[in-house]
Order: C-alpha cells, then structure tokens, then sequence
C-alpha cells in the first residue's frame, strides 16, 4: 500500500469494527462470498465483498448500536429484516442487501430522516453531509412527511468552541458523536436530551465550551452530517486532496490525514483527520493534534533569515546565502579562536530523526567535537540511562496496544489525560473493562478518578520521595514472597544481593512513611495488588525522571517488573509516556555528548571507524558537554558559539537567570526556529525553521514506532532544516549533502544496527515499524525482552533512596512541582499561538486550600512564588487537587516563566534537571490581602502573633508586597 | 546556597551523596568511571585542578575519586558500554 500523498479523501468505512480471530466463516452477500472472522458484522462482511449497505448510526470506529434502521437485510433462515450492523456472521449465511422488501424499508426509514433535516442544509450543499447522497442511494423520490426540519429550525448553533460548531437543525440524532465521546474518547461530555422530534444532543446542558468536553475531536469526526462540523470546513469548504503524516507535538505520534485544498505553495490546511489505520492513535486524537496547527500559518511566524552584530542591535533580514556564511564563518572564528572545545550544538525533539542526525554529524564533523546534545536531557535522560542499565535498551519495553492486555496499571509521575490524551482513552477504555489502576503521584489527577473510571488507589507520593516509595513497594513484595522465583532466577543478574538489600527494614512501608506521605496500608495493598497482576504494566512519565534520582528511580521501576515476572509479554513492562514527539529518535539518533546513533560510546573505536570511513573524518574519543555544561562553560568563558535547533532554551530549562547569563556570555547564537523565542532574545542569527506540515522525514514515539512524516506542502521558508545544516556545514568546510531525507534515514539504517531494516519505502509499504528492525525482526519489535534481555540477563540494582538537597524550610516551605495541560504543549511557542489559549491563557498556581488560607489567597489573587534563585507572579487557583504543602504550575506562558524559580539541581547520573522539587514559598500579593498574608507569614515560619519573624522572611514578604504596589 | 558551588563540585558531590553507600573504595571507582565516561575533557581538568589546590570543600570521596582518574584506576569496559542517557 502506498501512503503517499494520497489524492483519494475517503477512507473506506467499514462500519463496525473488526473482530480478531481466524477468518472460517463463509459469508454470501448478494451472491459474492466473503470469508471472515465468526462474529463480524453482516454490514462489515458485505464491505469485504465490495457491497455497501446505506447506514447513518454506524461507523467502524464504534461498536455496533442499531439505531438508524437503514441498514436492514434480509438473511435466508432468519425471519424479517435485521440490522446487518448488529448482526454477526455465522458460517454459511447468505445475505440479500437489495431486495425490494429492504429497498422499501429504507426509503421509508429515509424519509422519516428527511422529514426533520433541513432543505438547505449547508453540510449537504458542500458535501459535508451523508444525507442527499443516501436519499439519492436508497431511492427517495418523495418526503410524505414535509420536509424543512421545522421541529428544530429555532435552535440555536453552538459556536462556542473555537474549532467547531454544533447545529442542532442538521443533527439527526443517531448518537454517534454521544458514543465517540464514552466509548472513544471516554469522557462521556455528550448526551441525548429528550425524546422524538424533541431529543437533541447536548454537551451536558451547557454549551460545548462551558462543558466537559476536551475537544479531542471525535464527536466531529464521527458525526454523519453538518451538525457538528469544524469551523474551518465552514470557511474554507472542503478539502481536495489528503497526506498521511504524522503529529508534532506528543510522544504518542498519531498519524493523521492532512486534508487540503491546492498545491505548492497555495495549499491549504482544512483539517487534520486522525487516520484509523495510525498503529498509534487507531484514528483517535487530542485537542492538540487535530485543531492546534494554527501556529504554523501564525503572523508571528518569522520566513527569513536574520543577523545583527549585538543582541542589543536590530535584526537584519538577510539572504539564505548571507546567513549560511555568518554561521559558518562565526564558528570557524570562535574554533580558531578558542578551540574546537568552544563551540556545539543542541538538536531538538521536535525534530525529525533525518534532521536531528543531521544536526549531530555537522557538530561532530564540522565543528570537532561531540559537544551535541538534544532537548531530551532535561525530559527523559534518565529514562535511556536507567532501561538501559537494566535492561540493555534505552526505550520503553512495549506497544500501546499491550495496555489492552493489561490487568493492573501504575501509573506513576505521569498524568496522561492530559500530556498524552489519546493513550489516556485507551488506558480508561481498559479501566473500564476491569484493569485496576494505582495512581502514584502528588496531586489527584484525573486518573484517580472521573466519569465512569476510578483508580482502586492513589498515593500521593511526597515530590523527591519516589526512590524510597518504589522500594518500599519491592520490599513488601520481596518479604512477603510475592516474587517470581523462576524469572528471577533465569533471566536475571544479582538476585540474592538485591533481595537481601531489599528486605532490609529500612525499606518497608512502615519505614518510609513518614518520607514518602504513603500510609503503610496503602502502600503494601499497592504492592500485593501489583504482584497479583497477573499482568501489571508500568507507565511513567517526567514526575518519574526530573528528579536528582531519575535515573534511580527508572531502575527502581525496573526492578519492580523484574521482581515481579512483568516483562517480555503482552500487557506488562516498563513504559515511559515521552515528552515530545521525538524524544525516542532524537536520542537514538546520536545526539547524546558521549555517544553515537544507536547509543554506542564514543570511546570504541570500531564504531568510531564506522563513521570515520562513510564521513570522513576524525570522530573525537572523549565525550563532549551536555546542555548544563555548556551553560556552565560559557559562563567559564571556555564555550562561545551554540547553534539551537527549535528549543526554546531560556523558556525551558531551569534557572532562567543562569541559562540567560550563560547565552549572554556566548559570542554567536544561531538560532533555527519557527518563531523568535525567548532564546532569540539572545541570537546573533536567526534562520527560519520548517513546520512539521512542510517536513519529510520520521519520527519515532514512545512505544519506538517510526512513522513517517511527509510534507503536507512545501516548506515556506524556501529551505528544508537539512538542507539548511548540510550548508553550514559545507560552508565551514566539510561537504554535507543529500538528494532527499530518504538518504539520510537509509545513511542510518547502514550504520546503526537496531534500524538496519529502516527506510523510507518500508515503511511506506508497512505503515510503521517499530524497532529494532533487523533480519531477525524484518518487521520491527512491538514488544521487547520476550525470552532475554537484549542485555542477556536483567540487572537488578540496589537502588539506595539518596533524598533531594532541596527540601522545604522555614524560608521555602512549600514544594513547587511542575507539569502540562491538555491544551497547551511544552513552552507553549506553538500551542499560544493557536485558539487552544482559550482553555489556558495563563500559567496559574495550584495550592492547597489550607496552604491558601495560611496565606489568606483565594482563587484569582496574584501571587509571588519565590525561590532560592528567583520569583515570579501567577494567578492562584485552590485546589483539592493538591496535597497540602505542595503547589503545582505550568511552564507554558513566558511571561509567568516558571523556570525563574527552578534550580539547577539535577539527576545524579545525566544532569536531568530536578523540574519536581523546588522549595518555594508563595505570599499574595493583591493589596487587600496584604496584611492578612504578612499575618500568615508569621505563622507559616512558626512564629507566634506578636513575635519576632525573621528578618529575611518578612524582607521577602514586605518587597513583594511593595513591588505589586 | 548551592547554585554558587563551582558546577564540577557540585555534580561530583551529587555523584558522591549517590554511590557513597557503596563504601569508600567501591564508591571512588564507580565514581570515577562515570566522570570517565560522561565527563568532557575541560571538567575533568577543572577537578583535578581543584584536588591538585586541596581546595577544602571537596568531599573526600571526590578527591579520591579524582585521584583514581589520574592512576586509570577506573572500569574501561564500563565507560565503553552504552548508556542511553
């Protein structure tokens, strides 16, 4: 099957959805036979044939519901018409689909729906709407009921979402957008109201904007007609041609069909349609991912290149040409100058695999050196460093679909509903069905519990503390012999050592209570529930690896499914929820100081060789500096020139005083980015990056699926982001070029051994491939370690609980950590730039309510959270959500800029910064409160009313108090 | 207050607090291996600059991890193995 640039819009609707199993039953439709699986639907069976029976109340996407009565047939031996939606094959059926006895059924059916749909529906004008096409299909000549809709002409168009509307005059009440939202998305935000001609859809009795709704997008999509349609289908009018590629914003990676209008440099996107044929979406999406691509049209959007001699200065629009020369020249200088030691590059997971490779051969042969380092180190470094160390392989053990399979889940430091939605559905769909969830984290997220799905425990595990609770969990398990002997025993090192140091007491419920905030019970009930399993899956995400003991804690994780017998199968393993679209391909990709693509060190000489032969060069021996170091180094005054590709550094890492200190003291900054960030504040260049709608390449997910991104039009900035390094490189004077990306990935499959089997035509062929690919798995690995450890036999560590240096004082008493929202992504450079700010217009603080009223705040004061190295001001919001003594915000809005507050604290083993824990204090700062908060100051730092608080606590609060009057 | 430790003090005393219950001798060795393997070239040499001084904020381990840097007493099969961080 060919993927590419498909000018074909409709994708084959099946209208129920498959069911697994062997194809033994033999099916006539119409006198054709079909062979299918024992219980498919006679509506699918008849489409396998190549016989489309009329329907309105089905779709492939949801399970059958038998509503529209359009589908009827007659069966030989079945008495009178059934719904062929709802009815499954038996072996040996035979089905007329067109008899006239149907044929009269469904024009009467039709007409019926035609009585209460109105004449000049728009959706039916622009071909938006099944209706005038199965009128015509089924035959209706006539409506002998009138025609108009008058039942619902008065009602109102909902037009509150920004991306699309609800007109209940189109709606023909077959239910499907009601049974998208509960059964796909999950979050039952649609019903039926009413009964007859009086019954509507309603998103809870609000408007869609007010209600529940997380407009994921699936009610729209699912909708037969007009009445729910995307505001963009209204004003541009249908699309006329579509490509398969690939979302760029979550780890998850769903594939979607781009739908447009034109060619070249006139197309247009209509909309984005999850694809259903996606190995990672199954055509489901986010908020994000179906509306949020705004950004990439954005006035804000800068299409030239750009120099200036002082950041001080004026930019300067300059020529492609000129720009490459400035770069070039500006590094050679500084390398001349300083060293090679002086200059590097970080690359970023926005990126595709061809471009982040790109990136890191320019540093390593361009500029000398490994001094390249990827975005990556400060999400999900320690979880390469600590899945490796256990289990030989820097990626997550499992396929999405593996949840399926799941009977527990613990989910840990990770809050999917809303960082990584369409995996959040399936996880609530298996929720549904039975799968127990513990719920380990700070706050109270939606997981624990919400429509329909309750997690059966939440521990609300104190930030810093996560060592010491995944050892308590191994320690009940190990004492109360609830391991599996057998796994442990053949297929993993250092058993006995890391049972002895387990069961030490120190490590029990009992013992780490007081650390973690876990009460004992709660603890060992997790522990055995988990050992119960049968199968127990792991799923984390960035409250497991931004913490000083990430990587620890990654092999805490892993022990935990060692101990337990929970790897190398179906619906168990460790899985860390990624960031970023590409934070898998970016670190496979080489873009690591120490190591190589495919994740070998510099230091061995047989893989040096390989890339000194096909490049070369020289490949240094010695690791280069990660992101931290560099800063620290220019701070030095040994590192002078850093080219970031699309990271928004000074946004994103911490300690914004110490990141704009250090790009202040380079010499070149270039910047390659959609838009002028914050870290272009700093720029001496600026290049003009590509969209991902303009991008052909890959991109690699969290479950290791590779799937191709293809360019939706071409890029608006006249060059592609390769074609741009391979320049800079050529022009410093090391020739680097490539016909097209394909090139480029087939360069890596020729030198990296777990993408040996990659290229672009496979995977056009295939859809996906997850690796390794190789001649042993020509297919791609859904699931990793099934008999061995790609190490050989598993590692278990002692995993020592080291606590944090950053603990909460009299001075900094509460906790700062920090995470996502489903609306906004990341620094929000794309998100903010799109109507998704509707939902998040700013970062707020969520506090506890005792905290809050310690500090007399209320929801909607403005607020100063201070720490050790800054402050900032935000709206607060009190929530239940929190634990007391912990507050939480986003990093989405620069002008909150919450990592002015964080430290430079970071994971012991990859200098992952330590996002979770901060120590802060938060004190209002609206005027009518201010006294009151001087008040609660005194208290919060023990002291008694009329006492002395200490100097620097009260010149804290009194300067703020004075800087918001 | 931390964040005004020189940068190599600072990540060597977090590799310190981490490998430190391994006891002194197994800990400098593990110690040193990760600066090895992960440190570049110019913070090795910032360390060894600071030991060669006796500055007296380092941690004794650190000093004798630095040491063991000097004499190759580190696990060469280690830092050549991946690490995927």
């Amino acid at each position: 099957m060919t993927l590419l640039d498909q000018p074909a819009l409709e994708t084959p609707d099946h209208g129920t959805p498959p069911v697994l199993g062997e194809a033994t039953a033999q099916v006539t439709v119409d006198g054709i036979g079909v062979l299918v699986p024992p219980g498919t639907s006679v509506m699918r069976a008849a489409k396998l044939a190549g016989v489309d029976i009329p329907k309105l109340c089905a779709t492939d996407s949801l399970k059958a519901f038998g509503s529209c009565r359009l589908c009827l047939v007659e069966v030989e031996g079945i008495k009178g018409t059934p719904a062929s939606c709802t009815t499954p094959c038996v072996d040996g059926m035979v089905v007329s689909t067109r008899t006239d006895q149907v044929a009269q059924l469904r024009r009467g059916v039709m007409e019926l729906y035609l009585s209460d749909h109105p004449v000049d529906c728009p959706g039916c004008a622009r071909g938006n709407c099944e209706m005038q096409e199965l009128a015509h299909e089924v035959g209706v000549a006539e409506v002998r009921y009138g025609l108009g809709g008058a039942s619902h002409l008065s009602e109102p168009v909902d037009e509150s979402n920004p991306y699309f509307a609800y007109d209940p005059k189109a709606c023909i009440v077959c239910s499907r957008c009601v049974r998208a939202c509960s059964d796909i998305q999950q979050t039952f935000a649609l019903t039926v109201e009413g009964r007859g001609f009086d019954a509507r859809i309603t998103p809870g009795g609000t408007d869609f904007l007010s209600s529940e709704c997380v407009s994921c997008g699936a009610c729209v999509q699912a909708c037969p007609t007009d009445a729910l349609t995307e505001k963009s289908v209204v004003s541009l009018g249908m699309p006329s041609r579509s490509v398969i590629t690939t979302c760029a914003y979550c780890g998850v990676g769903c594939s979607f069909k781009a739908e447009v209008q034109g060619t070249g440099d006139g197309t247009r996107v209509v909309r984005m349609v999850p694809w259903k044929d996606g190995g990672a979406n199954e055509g489901h999406s986010c908020v994000k991912g179906r509306f949020a691509y705004g950004y990439a049209s954005h006035r804000d959007r800068q299409m030239e290149p750009m120099v200036r001699d002082s950041i001080d200065d004026e930019w300067r629009v300059v020529s492609w040409d000129e720009a490459i020369a400035r770069v070039a020249s500006g590094f050679l200088e500084l390398r001349e100058r300083y060293g090679a030691g002086a200059i590097g590059g970080i690359s970023s997971s926005r990126c595709t695999n061809e471009e982040v490779y790109v990136v890191q051969k320019m540093v390593r042969a361009a500029f000398g050196n490994n001094n390249i380092d990827t975005c990556a180190r400060v999400c999900h470094s320690p979880t390469g460093y600590g899945l490796n160390h256990a289990f030989g392989t820097s990626a997550g053990t499992q396929d999405f679909p593996s949840v399926d399979s799941a009977d527990v889940m613990l989910v840990i430091g990770a809050n999917p509903t809303d960082a990584h939605p369409v995996f959040a559905s399936r996880m609530k769909r298996r929720m549904r069905a039975g799968a127990q969830v513990i719920v380990a984290d700070p706050r109270r997220i939606d997981l624990v519990r919400s429509p329909h799905v309750e997690a059966a425990l939440h521990l609300p595990v104190r930030p810093g503390t996560n060592v010491a609770f995944v050892n308590a969990m191994c320690h009940v398990i190990a004492v109360e012999g609830l391991y599996d002997e057998v796994f442990l025993r053949e297929r993993c090192d250092d058993v006995d050592g890391y049972l002895e140091f387990i069961a030490r007491p120190e490590h029990s419920p009992e013992a780490t209570e007081g650390e973690t905030g876990i009460p004992a019970s709660d603890l060992r009930t997790a522990a055995r529930l988990y050992a119960a399993g049968p199968n127990s899956a792991i799923y984390y995400g960035l409250g497991v690896t931004e913490h000083s003991q990430g990587s620890t804690m990654v092999m805490g994780m892993a022990n935990l499914a060692m101990l337990t017998g929970n790897l190398g199968r179906e619906g168990v393993g460790v899985n860390p929820l990624r960031g970023q679209n590409n934070v898998q391909g970016s670190c496979d990709m080489g873009s690591f100081p120490h190591e190589l693509p495919g994740y070998r060190h510099v230091s061995r000489p047989e893989v040096r060789e390989i890339y000194e032969s096909l490049w070369g060069v020289t490949i240094q021996a010695e690791p280069g500096l990660r992101i931290p170091n560099m800063f620290d180094s220019a701070l030095g005054g040994s590192f002078k020139g850093l080219y970031v590709q699309g990271e928004d550094i000074a946004q994103s890492d911490p300690n914004t005083q110490h990141v704009e200190a250090a790009l202040r003291a380079m010499e070149l900054v270039v910047v390659h980015d959609l838009f002028l960030n914050e870290t272009a504040r700093f720029a001496h260049v600026f290049l003009p990056g590509a969209s991902f709608l303009e991008k052909d390449g890959t991109f690699t997910n969290a479950e290791r699926r590779i799937n191709r991104v293809r360019p939706v039009m071409p890029s608006r900035v006249g060059k592609d982001e390769w074609q741009v390094v391979c320049e800079i490189a050529t022009a410093m004077g090391y020739p680097m070029s490539y016909a097209a990306p394909s090139e480029i990935m087939d360069e890596i499959a020729a030198t990296t051994p777990t993408f040996a089997g990659v290229s672009f035509a496979r995977l056009d062929a295939e859809g996906s491939m997850q690796w390794p690919v190789t001649d042993a798995a020509p297919h791609g690995t859904p699931t990793m370690h099934v008999g061995s450890f790609v190490r050989g036999k598993g590692q278990l560590t002692p995993t020592v609980y080291v606590p944090t240096t950053e603990r909460a004082n009299r001075r900094y008493p509460l906790v700062l950590t920090t995470g996502r929202i489903l609306s906004q992504y990341n620094v929000g450079a794309q998100t903010r730039r799109t109507p998704n700010d509707t939902w998040h217009p700013e970062d707020v603080l969520e506090i506890h309510p005792s905290d809050a009223e310690l500090r007399g705040i209320s929801s909607g004061d403005v607020v100063e959270l201070s720490s050790r190295v800054g402050r900032t001001e935000l709206t607060a919001v009190v929530s239940e959500r929190m634990p007391a003594g912990v507050v939480y915000t986003t990093f989405h809005h620069p002008v909150t800029g919450a990592n002015v507050v964080t430290t430079e604290n970071s994971d012991w083993a990859t200098n992952c910064p330590e996002y979770k824990v901060t120590a802060v204090q938060v004190m209002v700062t609206t005027e009518a409160a201010r006294a009151a908060s001087l008040e609660s100051v005194e208290a919060s730092v023990g002291g008694k009313r009329g006492e002395r608080v200490p100097d620097d606590v009260m010149a804290t609060a009194t300067e703020a108090m004075a800087r918001r009057r | 207050m931390s964040h005004e430790v020189p940068p190599v003090v600072r990540l060597g005393h977090d590799l310190v607090r981490n490998f430190e219950p391994l006891g002194p001798e197994k800990a400098a060795y593990e110690i040193a291996t990760h600066i090895r393997k992960f440190w570049e070239a110019r913070m090795r040499a910032d360390l060894a600059a600071r030991v060669r001084s006796g500055d007296p904020t380092l941690h004794p381990l650190l000093v004798r991890a630095a040491q063991d840097l000097v004499d190759d007493d580190y696990d060469r099969a280690e830092v050549s193995e991946s690490s995927g961080g």
